[in-house]
């Protein structure tokens, strides 16, 4: 009866055991994860109207993940996407989107002139930067981005305008991809930022 | 049926659709890591395709396995071979895909690695190196020229200096070059550009760099292809050597220490530029490969694991529905074979297909088909042998002929009933006994066992012989007949004795005899004795007067001697004539006591010589019967005894009555004894027949009426001899009519049944 009960305990004191060393490797882990993780954060946007044309002013704090800063000094070409959405603000329905604008921009790294280069792929401007997070700065300093034009929004109703910035993936090589599915160390993605419209 | 057909139609359709998607899927994922742009998009949905097949198949291989083992567990018929089939093929699929697996991973691992070499690596980055190089020395040479033309720009302003920035530019086969002040004003501007944009401004880095008083240089890939080189220097403000004018023109805003800044946007030429896009390009392909080395594993890996997955558990579920669909009939087959083990000889099986396994059902099915009609027609002619058995049963014991059956070794088989009564003895407890050992039994069926035996014991099997048993109450006349069984090898398998009693046969045949006889004497004698009686007595009368005395007592002595035995002819004729007589019985209700008495004390006055002792059952009170005829029967009883007493001193006789009762029938025994010399042994059979007598008078015809009227009653008559000496005769007379009905059916039955068989 006594064996029975000792070799309960032992094992019981096992079990306790390996639940406590696998919580503290998961705890490792993930604190080792969020230092190569990178991180997407929008820290402000502002609006303003000029001749009857919205205005996005929007400060994004890029910090890429180990993995996508080695990918870029690789010759991958990162895509970053800001998303921007403007929606009317309904109370008993689901909000109705007004208009989408997708701002995409290239980083890509140039080993010749050992530059990265920043694109932006919907005006073509390009500029060439010595350091990566000179780079990343450029790239966070939105400034007078044209959105909607005034009238499309209706005075007296309540619009929102939402931001979010994401690496975007989709157009990497196979391979790539089919990690970039499966590690979470590229899945790069700020919050929705919303931000009240007022004409 | 047909439901059945269109579930496993359906099955097939699914299973076949199912695995041409995940065939499909496997096909796009190999593709997309193959790096093609098309599949690019969906991988993601092939990925997840792929991965709900595995899970899809993992469930149904882990639903069967679980149904599996719980068939195991239960001993199920067809439960071992399946788990045996199953292993079979998931060992026959593992194998070798095991081995597939475990050799292509080694060669991609090894042919992606291959790819790689450090030699190559270290000479691309040695290219590159080199290009860098050429291509700084090129700039380095723009950046001496420039700095050397800077002079020319020093104090110059307005038209001056754009005219002289536009020869510098043309020296330096620049392709714009611009002069820009503070809050990026341009002084200056000159393009070789016909359709020039917007002069380029500096950047922060280039405002850091030149505050510093350092050259800004870089080198930029151009967007439509190609490379240039930029180039910003810090201009000294010494613009007042040439005159205040000029930058009271220009510079008013700025004032006399504006910072200015030259940028210089120069082409590379395109055979460099080319050659050098050239390395880059191979280079950064290389660093791109090297970085996606183990992407490309991990999703090789990947899509040769999950190709692998879907091969095994497709193989591993087809392993459970093949061997469920193989081991199904003989599951069936087997459950048929128990049924028909059971006795269920009805059972079909559905024939699953026209294979061996089928044929092995059909032939099944075949079998207990047969096997059913051959129970059927069983059944059938046992039923008929049931029935003949029970009609012979019925036949045999009706019969009142006795029929005895033996084994070949003379053991008792069957008897019927009749057997049993007319032996006088119940066989029913000795079947199986040897004939012989019958214990207990009556004197007539010992007689019987003895003849039976001589006859078999002498191999004697087939014989036919008349036999007089001689029993307690008399002799029997039996016909008894020996016939041996059919058995195998000519050997008999035993043999049946048949034997009727024909006793009452022979007797009715000789009373039929003698009643012929004396109606016939009555006839032919009575006639005649009349005219000689009157012819004597007339000779007597006549002739007596006339004759002498000595001749008439001559003629007296023989006519009287003639009248004297011509009436006792008459008597006898007349006893004749009655016991030839038709009966003729009239019944009347009678105290028998009271008869007996009665005819008792007229013999006592008769024979002084002879006691007549009576011994009457008070309980008889009154007898149905011919009260005449009874009167005779005592008559005839008495007078045979005093005769049989006749020159015997104290002779005795003794006259009993007694009441029997059998179940509800009533009897009455008249018992007559006397101490006489008793039947002689040599006619103690014929006692009753008609002139057997032992007297040295008398008709013999007294015994044979008695018995004639005793019949007639429904009665019964024994005679036998008292062991003290002297005879005894026994009547059994019925009391009443019940009783009379049951003794005379006893007595026809056996004799109809006779007539019938002969």
């Amino acid at each position: 009866m006594s064996g029975l009960l000792t070799s309960m305990a032992r094992r019981v004191a096992i079990c306790n055991r390996l639940i406590v060393s696998v919580l503290v490797l998961l705890a490792l882990t993930s604190i080792a994860w969020s230092a190569e993780q990178g991180r997407f954060a929008i820290r402000t946007v502002f609006t303003d109207v000029r001749d009857g044309v919205i205005y996005l002013n929007a400060d994004v704090d890029y910090e890429l993940s180990e993995v996508a800063v080695e990918a870029l000094a690789s010759g991958v070409d990162l895509t970053i996407e800001l998303q921007i959405e403007v929606v009317r603000d309904r109370r008993i329905w689901i909000d109705r989107d007004i208009a989408s604008l997708l701002q995409r921009y290239q980083l890509s790294y140039q080993p010749l002139s050992q530059r990265y280069i920043t694109s932006n792929l919907n005006s073509g401007d390009q500029l060439s930067f010595a350091g990566l997070p000179a780079a990343l700065e450029h790239l966070g300093r939105v400034r007078d981005l044209p959105v909607l034009d005034d009238t499309l929004l209706k005075p007296g109703k309540r619009y929102e305008i939402r931001v979010r910035a994401v690496l975007d993936t989709r157009d990497f090589a196979g391979p790539l991809r089919l990690i970039t599915f499966l590690w979470r160390d590229w899945r790069l993605a700020s919050e929705w930022y919303e931000w009240p419209l007022i004409i | 049926m047909a439901t059945n057909n269109l579930k496993r139609w359906l099955t097939i359709i699914m299973a076949t659709l199912g695995a041409a998607l995940l065939f499909i899927s496997l096909v796009f994922l190999s593709k997309t890591t193959q790096n093609s742009a098309e599949f690019g998009r969906l991988q993601t949905s092939i990925l997840l395709l792929n991965a709900a097949g595995v899970a899809v198949l993992l469930t149904l291989i882990l639903i069967n396995l679980v149904t599996l083992v719980r068939q195991y567990r239960q001993h199920m018929p067809g439960a071992r071979l399946t788990a045996r089939m199953v292993t079979m093929f998931v060992v026959l699929a593992v194998a070798p895909l095991g081995l597939v697996y475990y050799f292509s991973l080694q060669f991609i691992t090894r042919d992606i690695d291959s790819w790689f070499d450090v030699q190559i690596e270290s000479a691309l980055d040695d290219a590159m190196l080199l290009s860098r190089t050429a291509l700084e020395n090129r700039t380095r040479e723009h950046l001496d020229r420039l700095q050397n033309s800077m002079g020319r720009l020093q104090g110059l302003s307005g038209p001056n200096l754009v005219a002289e920035l536009e020869r510098v530019r043309e020296t330096m086969g620049a392709e714009e070059m611009t002069i820009v002040g503070s809050n990026n004003r341009i002084i200056a501007t000159s393009s070789a550009l016909e359709a020039a944009g917007v002069p380029m401004r500096p950047s922060d880095e280039i405002r850091l760099q030149t505050r510093q008083g350092l050259p800004y240089v870089s080198f930029d890939p151009i967007s439509s292809g190609g490379f240039q080189i930029r180039i910003a220097l810090k201009l000294a403000a010494e613009g007042a050597v040439d005159g205040v004018g000029l930058f009271e023109n220009f510079g008013a805003e700025g004032g006399a220490d504006e910072e200015r800044i030259l940028l210089a946007q120069i082409p590379v030429a395109s055979n460099e530029s080319d050659l050098a896009e050239g390395v880059q390009f191979a280079y950064m392909r290389y660093r791109e490969l090297a970085f996606l080395r183990q992407p490309l594993k991990v999703s090789f890996t990947l899509t040769l694991t999950l190709a692998l997955l879907l091969a095994l558990l497709t193989a591993v579920s087809g392993a459970f529905y093949w061997s469920r669909r193989l081991v199904a009939p003989i599951q069936d087959l087997v459950a048929g074979t128990r049924a028909v083990a059971k006795g269920h000889f009805d059972t079909q099986l559905p024939v699953p297909q026209r294979d061996e396994i089928g044929f092995l059902v059909n032939s099944f099915n075949e079998m207990t088909r047969r096997l059913a009609e051959a129970r059927e027609s069983a059944e059938q002619s046992r039923q008929q042998v049931e029935s003949e058995r029970a009609n012979l049963a019925v036949i045999l014991a009706r019969l009142s002929t006795g029929v005895v059956a033996l084994e070949s070794d003379l053991r008792l088989r069957a008897v019927n009933q009749a057997a049993g009564a007319i032996l006088g003895h119940e066989f029913e407890a000795h079947i199986g006994d040897k004939l012989g050992d019958f214990a207990g039994a009556s004197a007539m069926t010992q007689q019987f066992v003895e003849l039976c035996r001589g006859h078999l014991d002498k191999g004697e099997t087939e014989w036919r012989e008349q036999v007089v048993l001689r029993g307690d109450v008399g002799r029997q006349v039996l016909m008894c007949a020996c016939t041996a069984l059919p058995g195998e090898a000519d050997k008999a398998s035993g043999y049946v004795i048949v034997f009727d009693d024909i006793t009452a046969l022979i007797q009715a045949q000789r009373d039929a005899a003698w009643g012929e006889v004396a109606r016939r004497l009555a006839h032919e004698i009575k006639n005649p004795l009349t005219p000689i009686q009157l012819s004597a007595e007339r000779m007597r009368h006549r002739f007596m007067k006339k004759m002498d005395s000595e001749d008439a007592r001559v003629l007296e002595r023989s006519t009287h001697t003639i009248i004297h035995q011509v009436e006792a002819m008459k008597d006898m004729v007349n006893a004749f004539s009655e016991y030839a007589r038709a009966p003729n019985v009239d019944l009347t209700i009678f105290d028998l006591n009271h008869l007996v008495h009665e005819v008792a004390e007229l013999y006592r006055v008769q024979s002084r010589s002879v006691t007549i002792a009576l011994e009457l059952d008070t309980e008889i009170t009154v007898l149905e019967a011919d009260r005449g005829r009874v009167r005779q029967i005592l008559h005839n009883l008495i007078r045979n005894s005093i005769d049989a007493l006749e020159g015997q001193e104290q002779g005795r006789i003794e006259l009993a009555t007694r009441l029997v009762r059998e179940q509800d029938l009533k009897f009455v025994d008249i018992v007559v004894r006397d101490n006489g010399p008793g039947i002689q042994m040599d006619i103690v059979e014929q006692v009753f027949d008609p002139y057997v007598t032992s007297k040295p008078k008398g008709t013999g015809l007294g015994l044979a009426i008695v018995k004639k009227l005793v019949e007639e009653h429904g009665g019964r008559i024994y005679a036998n001899n008292r062991d003290t000496g002297g005879a005894r005769i026994s009547i059994r007379l019925p009391m009443d009519e019940d009783s009379r009905t049951a003794m005379l059916s006893r007595a026809a039955q056996p004799r109809e049944n006779r007539r019938e068989h002969a």
